[in-house]
């Protein structure tokens, strides 16, 4: 210590101020603001977990809200429109009109900035409206059978920072047939190309398939244009009829609630009947992807179906969800082009938002418009815009993660293409059309997974060290060989996961049997060399220091361990035949992989030793040495003392070792992440792999992002992740600072 | 039994107890036995990667020559029956550009003849690995200097030397004069767009036009540049050595391109431990090469360093703060449980989550609004608003906290009580005594914390992963630029380097050597911390249990 520093240097005030009461204001001053200062640094450091904690709810907290749904805009028309598209950005409306027009009406202001005449109305009556799904074309069917379709074209520009929406309505084009007429329903779609591919009931009872296409030859630049038609049954009463992005499978619903399937490509197949649903089919939509059916009934209900792996070939589909009902009948459905959302709106102008993976109702309410004719969802999932009887209204939808709800995180869903409900996390898929999974519960079994096998191997190998280094070892040998055990706790874990996963997997693959082996030949040595080493002379053992036999342990070991891989290939050959990993394939029947929970638990378990061993030690050497003595004193021998007296005393201490340890094993990264090979299986195999958590968030959270749903669901798992190890270290602290107290009082 | 020296007839429960006794001392010898192993592991890996071998020479029955160094040998595996008992070697034949492939697999009944001829060379190049062969011919703007394994030896060092002083001064020119004016032409097209966003006046226009005229000045000099880099790379493809390997096939390789040329199997033991020492040095202070699985770790170590400061300005005041709170201001009560149980907490939470907060919190929350304040004309590239080595630093602090607290506390609890009642009663403040008197009495277990503290930190890898690590940073995070030190860059980082090269690299194979260099060296700075840190703990402690009876 230094010298001066007891003495108030250069002061003379400092002197003066000896035994007087008041001290100069400056002084005290600083003594105040000191004051604060320090306790606002212990006051932070509550403040950093709880900011920890509350910012990591606030980021989560937005996953489990609903939608929130304004009207963004209303225009009168007159007369209403019987189909309707919208632009990205919900600047433009473009309608089937009453009048066989096509028009294009801006939504700020409501004026008219196209418009074509379709069809002549003095002629033959517009029958129906249809909008393309994709927004490419409005359809309209006239009374004398022919369908035009209309291409509709949007011009995004930028003009000094400025978005200018233009629409031009393009040249329509005309189906019809020469002896028959289309009737309703009829169904359109259109390529990027340009080919146009339309089904339609026709008067004779049949179905019409046309496929036109039109092919630019790169050289000439000349078009080409090519139709071809094709015709299949129709069932009686068809009602509704859906097509699929591909154009590979039409779907019609009729009367009975029975759902037909057509084969559409290259032409169409007689109709095969994939479902009956219970209930009378009033409106049908396709989920984005093609393969999934929403399904509105007469009676209000809503459902989804479709083809499930175990029925073979589309030929079938399953029900899959049912959605709570409306009142009255579903009237219009229509899909999100972003991602598996849909708009049921039933006959008394309810309007509900619905998700199809997470089964969510996400927002319900008027329609804001009478009678609704026409519903459709904006290219970006982000309005819902109406015709009714005298207006048009869109609804601007804010809604950031429909696709995922605490039941869809944890509990298992029926994905699309899944044979059953299933617990899956596959947040990112190569299509347009991919359904993220987000399944927490794989992930969780795979933290539990390697916390259990870690755990095996380091609860026992540290808590048993710990006692052996604080009862039975001379002082002398235990500052050398306890500072060596918690040296390990300073090991970077990327050091051990990269030892783990390049080094030590390939080689337990080899040597498996030899490890079997040891499990079995190491107590066997220990005890056997304990009898030896009794068997020395007092002498020479009393030479060494108490405790030197774990030393010579090491030792007797290492050769043990030495001799146990020596054996390895014989013991393979005499107990598995030859091989481990056949024997397990074919007799147990489980796959091995080289980085699997075994290898994982090793170097885990390696990491949460030293943890482990610290606190218990701690423990067990602070046990008042007024109970061991007086124990020793009543006859009792060491082991008496230690199994009766030592180890309940500090029984709490090693519960809360092993829950910090438990808490490490959780939370560690970089281990599982180099030693495993990280696919999300639900599995407790110890000769497979899996995913945690925490190594999940490491995976993934580059690629997310910012506020997206990937991003909150990795937040959300740091929360558990948080939760669980804050809930483990407050116990452990708890349970310590009671010991500690009752130490005390001993 | 041995410790009470009571013995006579044993009851079978002493037996079981004495069994549990082994049982706990055969627990703790697999404790040592794991820890000392793991460290002679990685130090006898690590340690080997620098040492040269001999370069071998096989001639296979079927005929193809081959040569390269001898990486194990093994049993081959069971599964192929064919082959039982057999043994296999592996080969580290280089010659990435001629064979595709480092490594190939011998099998014991393949081989003719293994020889260990002395004029075969191993060349380090730049790109493509190594090379082993023999030379035929040094050329010099296409006509032979030199020819034979001999006399090109004698004549290449000179060649060669000149060569990478040329390299050198590439080198210089692009990061010297070329940098700066890519650096110029950046900034100036940042102040452009600053001035756009101010909106049009006449001084704008005079700004802009100011600009230009300086844009048209840098443009110039950047032509002048870039023709004078191409005519000096020109040169430097020059000087050609002819190599041949093992098959015969012939290969020019630049002399430019060559880090070392060594002759392994006739290099004696002095000249063999010089190119050891040689290798350390490169490792320790060159550039990474070939997606970092060969040449140095610099930038890394570099990376991790400053990372390690940084945190420390930040995590020592806050955590001496804590302890101060803790040992000297607050009463034993719920507040202080309350404290200990966060810190506890800080401790036991996992690093990831702290990685987690930290993207969300300094880099997209703080990082996010200092761009929009500061920075708007460079948006939407993010300065500040991404991972870099400040927010990293941060998080770090925010993780070891607990590492200063524990170690500060114990530092104050050394100090004798009767210290401060002499200071106190000598009529200084509280305030002054811990200033003057306890910190000063503490420093030793402060410093204690701070060493732990970073030795912590240079080891965590998961949550840098998030906040502002990268495989291959383009530039320090400190240079000759305004203003020197460029806290939002991203960084090179120890333990992110041995996770990928050894996991994410084109080579995992050939890279793992110097994975172990790398973690050898990681390790060794770690325990050399945590080494330092209980020796001074050690020291503080018995100068206390002296000084306070």
């Amino acid at each position: 210590m230094r010298g001066d520093a007891t003495t108030p240097e250069g002061d003379p005030g400092a002197l003066a101020a000896v035994g007087a009461v008041s001290i100069p204001d400056r002084r005290a001053l600083a003594d105040r603001i000191a004051a604060i200062v320090v306790r606002a640094g212990g006051v932070g450091i509550i403040a950093s977990i709880l900011a920890i904690l509350v910012f990591i709810v606030a980021e989560v907290w937005p996953l489990l809200g609903g939608a929130r749904v304004v009207v963004d805009a209303k225009l009168s028309v007159d007369p209403p429109a019987q189909a309707l598209l919208v632009d990205p950005y919900r600047s433009i409306v473009v309608s089937v009109d009453g009048d066989g027009h096509v028009r294009a009406r801006s939504l700020e202001s409501g004026s008219v900035v196209d418009e074509r005449k379709v069809i002549d109305v003095s002629m033959s009556s517009l029958v129906a409206g249809l909008a393309d799904p994709e927004g490419r074309f409005l359809a309209l069917l006239d009374g004398s059978g022919s369908i035009a379709v209309v291409p509709i074209a949007w011009q995004v520009s930028f003009d000094q920072g400025q978005r200018k929406i233009a629409v031009e309505i393009g040249d329509p084009s005309s189906y019809q047939l020469p002896e028959d007429r289309l009737v309703m329903p009829f169904v359109a779609r259109t390529t990027e190309d340009g080919s146009e591919v339309l089904a339609a009931h026709t008067a004779t009872g049949q179905i019409a398939l046309f496929r036109r296409s039109r092919e630019v030859n790169d050289f000439t630049g000349e078009t080409k244009e090519s139709e071809s038609r094709s015709f299949a049954a129709a069932p009686a009463n068809l009602q509704h009829l859906v097509l699929d992005d591909e154009q590979e499978s039409l779907f019609g619903s009729a009367a009975g609630g029975r759902i037909y399937r057509w084969d559409a490509r290259p032409s169409l197949a007689p109709p095969i009947e994939v479902a009956q649903v219970d209930g009378d089919i009033t409106a049908l939509t396709l989920l984005l992807g093609g393969r999934a059916l929403v399904v509105g009934l007469e009676s209000g209900g809503l459902q989804v179906w479709f083809p499930t792996v175990a029925a073979e070939g589309h030929e079938s589909l399953s029900l899959i969800r049912k959605f709570p009902p409306h009142a009255s009948a579903i009237r219009h459905l229509t899909s999100s082009r972003r991602d598996k959302g849909f708009v049921a709106v039933d006959a008394a102008d309810n309007v509900g938002l619905y998700y199809s993976t997470s089964e969510r109702v996400l927002w319900r309410g008027p329609a804001q418009v009478e009678a609704v004719r026409a519903v459709v969802m904006s290219p970006k999932g982000d309005g819902i815009a109406m015709s009714g009887s005298q207006s048009i209204s869109v609804l601007e939808v804010d809604n950031p993660h429909p696709d995922v709800s605490l039941w869809s995180l944890f509990a298992p869903v029926w994905y699309e293409g899944y044979s059953q409900p299933e617990y899956v996390w596959q947040s990112t898929g190569g299509t347009d059309d991919f359904e993220p999974k987000y399944s927490l519960t794989p992930l969780l079994i795979g933290t539990l997974k390697g916390t259990f096998y870690s755990l095996l191997i380091a609860i026992p190998l540290g808590v048993l060290g710990a006692m052996y280094v604080s009862q039975f070892m001379h002082p002398r040998l235990r500052n050398v060989i306890k500072p060596t055990v918690e040296l390990m706790a300073a090991l970077p874990s990327v050091v051990l996961g990269f030892l783990a996963g390049l080094w030590l997997a390939p080689r337990i693959e080899e040597v498996f049997s030899a490890l079997l082996l040891m499990i079995v030949a190491f107590p066997v040595v220990i005890i056997v060399s304990g009898s030896l080493w009794e068997r020395l002379p007092v002498r020479w053992r009393n030479r060494m220091p108490v405790g030197s036999e774990a030393l010579v342990f090491a030792v007797t070991l290492a050769l043990a361990g030495a001799g146990c891989l020596a054996l390895n290939d014989a013991f393979e050959a005499a107990v598995f035949g030859g091989s481990f990993q056949t024997w397990l394939r074919s007799v147990v029947g489980l796959q091995y992989d080289q980085r699997n929970a075994i290898v994982v638990g090793l170097a885990m378990g390696f990491a949460v030793i030293p943890i482990i061993f610290a606190i218990s030690e701690d423990a067990f050497s602070n046990v008042p040495r007024t109970l061991v003595s007086g124990s020793l004193a009543l006859g009792a021998n060491r082991w008496q003392t230690v199994s009766r007296i030592v180890l309940p005393t500090a029984s709490p201490g090693i519960f809360s070792a092993i829950m910090v340890g438990f808490g490490r094993a959780v939370g560690e990264t970089m281990i599982v992440l180099m030693a495993t090979g990280n696919t999300p299986i639900r599995d407790w195999s110890p000769f497979n792999g899996f995913r945690t958590l925490s190594a999940n968030i490491a995976v993934e959270i580059p690629e997310a992002p910012q506020f997206g749903t990937l991003y909150r669901v990795l937040f959300l798992a740091a929360l558990l992740l948080f939760a669980v190890t804050f809930a483990l270290n407050t116990l452990a602290e708890l349970v310590r600072q009671r010991l500690r107290a009752r130490y005390a009082r001993l | 039994m041995t410790m009470l020296g009571m013995t006579s007839r044993r009851r079978s429960t002493e037996r079981l107890g004495q069994v549990f006794t082994w049982m706990c001392a055969g627990a703790l010898a697999l404790n040592l036995l794991l820890a000392v192993g793991l460290l002679i592991l990685i130090g006898m890996h690590g340690l080997a990667y620098f040492w040269q071998a001999s370069v071998t020479e096989i001639e296979l029955k079927d005929g193809t020559r081959l040569i390269g160094e001898v990486h194990g040998i093994e049993a081959v595996p069971t599964a192929d029956a064919a082959w039982e008992g057999e043994q296999r070697m592996r080969l580290k034949i280089g010659n990435r550009d001629l064979y595709g492939l480092d490594f190939r697999w011998l099998r014991e009944s393949e081989i003719e003849t293994v020889t260990t001829p002395d004029e075969v060379v191993l060349l380090e190049r730049l790109e493509w690995g190594n090379f082993y062969g023999r030379m035929v011919e040094l050329r010099q703007a296409g006509s032979p200097v030199a020819a034979g394994s001999e006399a090109v030896l004698a004549a290449l060092p000179d060649l060669h030397q000149r060569q990478m002083a040329l390299r050198e001064s590439i080198e210089s020119l692009e990061h010297g004069e070329m940098g700066e004016v890519n650096y110029e032409l950046e900034k100036l097209r940042l102040e452009e767009r600053a001035v756009r966003m101010r909106g049009d006046d006449a001084r704008a226009s005079a700004d802009l036009a100011r600009m230009e005229r300086t844009q048209a000045q840098l443009d110039e000099r950047y032509r002048e540049l870039a023709a004078e880099l191409t005519a000096m790379r020109d040169r430097l493809h020059d000087v050609v050595l002819v190599m041949r390997d093992a098959g015969g096939q012939t290969k020019e390789i630049a002399v430019g391109e060559i880090v070392r040329v060594v002759q392994p199997n006739s290099m004696g033991t002095l000249a063999s431990v010089r190119l050891y020492l040689g290798r350390i040095v490169e490792f320790v202070s060159g550039a990474p090469r070939e997606s970092n699985t060969e040449g140095g770790i610099f930038p890394a170590i570099f990376g991790t360093v400053m990372m390690v400061f940084l945190m420390s300005f930040a995590v020592v005041p806050f955590g001496v703060l804590a302890a101060l709170y803790l040992r000297e201001y607050a009463k034993d009560g719920p507040m202080v449980r309350a404290v200990r149980i966060a810190v506890n907490n800080l401790a036991g939470v996992p690093s990831i989550v702290f990685g987690v907060f930290g993207l969300g919190f300094f880099v997209y929350l703080i990082g996010g609004t200092i761009d929009q304040l500061f920075y708007a004309e460079a948006l939407p590239t993010p300065t500040f608003g991404t991972g870099g080595i400040l927010w990293a630093s941060l998080t770090l602090a925010l993780l070891t906290v607990p590492v200063v607290i524990v170690a500060a506390e114990e530092g104050l609890a050394a100090v004798p009580r009767v210290v401060r009642e002499g200071s106190l009663a000598l009529g200084a403040t509280k305030f002054e005594t811990i200033w003057r008197v306890v910190l000063p009495a503490a420093s030793p277990g402060i410093l204690t914390g701070m060493i732990l503290a970073m030795a912590r930190a240079a080891g965590e890898v998961a949550p840098l992963m998030i906040v502002g690590m990268v495989k291959l940073a383009p530039s320090l995070p400190v240079d000759g630029y305004f203003p020197y030190v460029h806290l939002e860059r991203k960084f090179m980082h120890l333990g992110f380097h041995i996770y990928d090269v050894g996991f994410q690299s084109p080579n995992v194979e050939a890279s793992q050597p110097l994975v172990f260099a790398t973690a050898l060296l990681l390790v060794g700075v770690v325990i050399g911390m945590n080494f330092v840190a209980i020796v001074v703990r050690n020291r503080v402690r018995r100068s206390y249990a002296t000084s306070a009876v």
